[in-house]
């Protein structure tokens, strides 16, 4: 039994990071196409490939990025939560 | 008859989810509870429907004969009844994450009441009553509630739909992206290595076609000349 608890607490992370790289590709991707898109309006003076490499590390320092960790946090907290309600509540 | 084909099977692959669905998601029932009770339940091809061993009530027994908790309730009307079974869900499908059978089946308990005094519970539950199959619902939780007649919403599938819908429109998003960013750009260059190598190509034959045809010419230089 206490077997079983570890093996889903396994497959639950094995899971949840292939989702976490996922979106994280995802995200930047989206992330780079919107600095793309915002060189290619114009009012913006210098090389395009540097003012996007730029934006990338400031994304990858950003609040957005580090909020791809609620993808660990808000599943293991539901268990948690569901657990807590359906067994003490 | 392949769009038959094709709209079957989605129609089909459609059911299926919504009865997965149907039978997984919690509902709940207004019930007056009347018995509460163990049975020593065979369980054989109908195992799909019961608890998986390694769970609480489960690992005690791996042959397919498992002492159970019942609950016996009867609905507001006086005459429908519903028979739900009490066992942990363990650590698997669904997650549930129940492992109070024995606490539930106590509370159960207490609640039961009498037709001329009845107690009236909502029964959180999941599953079907199928007796064809001999399967029953698990009951997950039980409240007690002011009367037959109170309203329940249920926030808790709100939410679980709500994430869902999100989660699929997500992914939509996702593959458009992956297709617009990654698919599409690496077949645009593929037809332009296409294009170039049918332009070369081009120009090969059409080379080919001078040296041929300056060879045919010459070949024909030898032809008689019509004579005078």
């Amino acid at each position: 039994m206490i077997f079983g608890w570890i093996r889903l607490l396994l497959m639950a992370l094995v899971l949840l990071t292939i989702i976490y790289f996922v979106v994280g590709i995802y995200s930047r991707s989206v992330r780079r196409e919107k600095l793309e898109k915002r060189f290619d309006a114009g009012g913006i003076d210098g090389d395009r490939a540097v003012y996007i490499e730029a934006g990338m590390k400031a994304y990858d320092k950003g609040l957005k990025k580090r909020l791809l960790w609620l993808i660990y946090i808000l599943p293991l907290t539901a268990m948690a939560v569901t657990a807590y309600l359906v067994n003490l509540h | 008859m392949w769009r038959y084909i094709k709209w079957g099977f989605r129609i089909f692959v459609l059911l299926f989810v919504a009865a997965f669905l149907h039978y997984t998601m919690p509902q709940r029932d207004i019930v007056q509870i009347i018995n509460t009770y163990n049975k020593v339940t065979p369980i054989g091809s109908n195992w799909m429907f019961y608890s998986i061993e390694d769970t609480g009530t489960g690992a005690e027994t791996t042959n397919t004969t498992r002492d159970i908790r019942y609950i016996d309730a009867v609905f507001p009307d006086g005459k429908t009844v519903m028979v739900y079974r009490n066992e942990d869900t363990g650590w698997f499908w669904p997650p549930y994450f129940k492992w109070d059978s024995s606490s539930l089946q106590a509370e159960a308990t207490n609640y039961k009441s009498d037709k001329t005094n009845p107690t009236w519970v909502a029964v959180t539950h999941y599953g079907w009553r199928l007796p064809i199959f001999s399967i029953f619902p698990n009951a997950v939780g039980v409240t007690e509630i002011a009367g037959p007649d109170v309203r329940l919403i249920p926030w808790v599938n709100i939410v679980i739909f709500a994430f869902m819908a999100f989660v699929i429109f997500m992914i939509w998003r996702m593959l458009a992206q992956f297709r617009e960013r990654m698919v599409d750009p690496a077949l645009d260059r593929m037809n332009e290595t296409l294009d170039a190598v049918d332009r070369e190509a081009d120009y090969a034959k059409a080379q080919a076609r001078g040296v041929w045809g300056r060879f045919m010419a010459w070949i024909g230089s030898w032809k008689s000349k019509p004579r005078r």
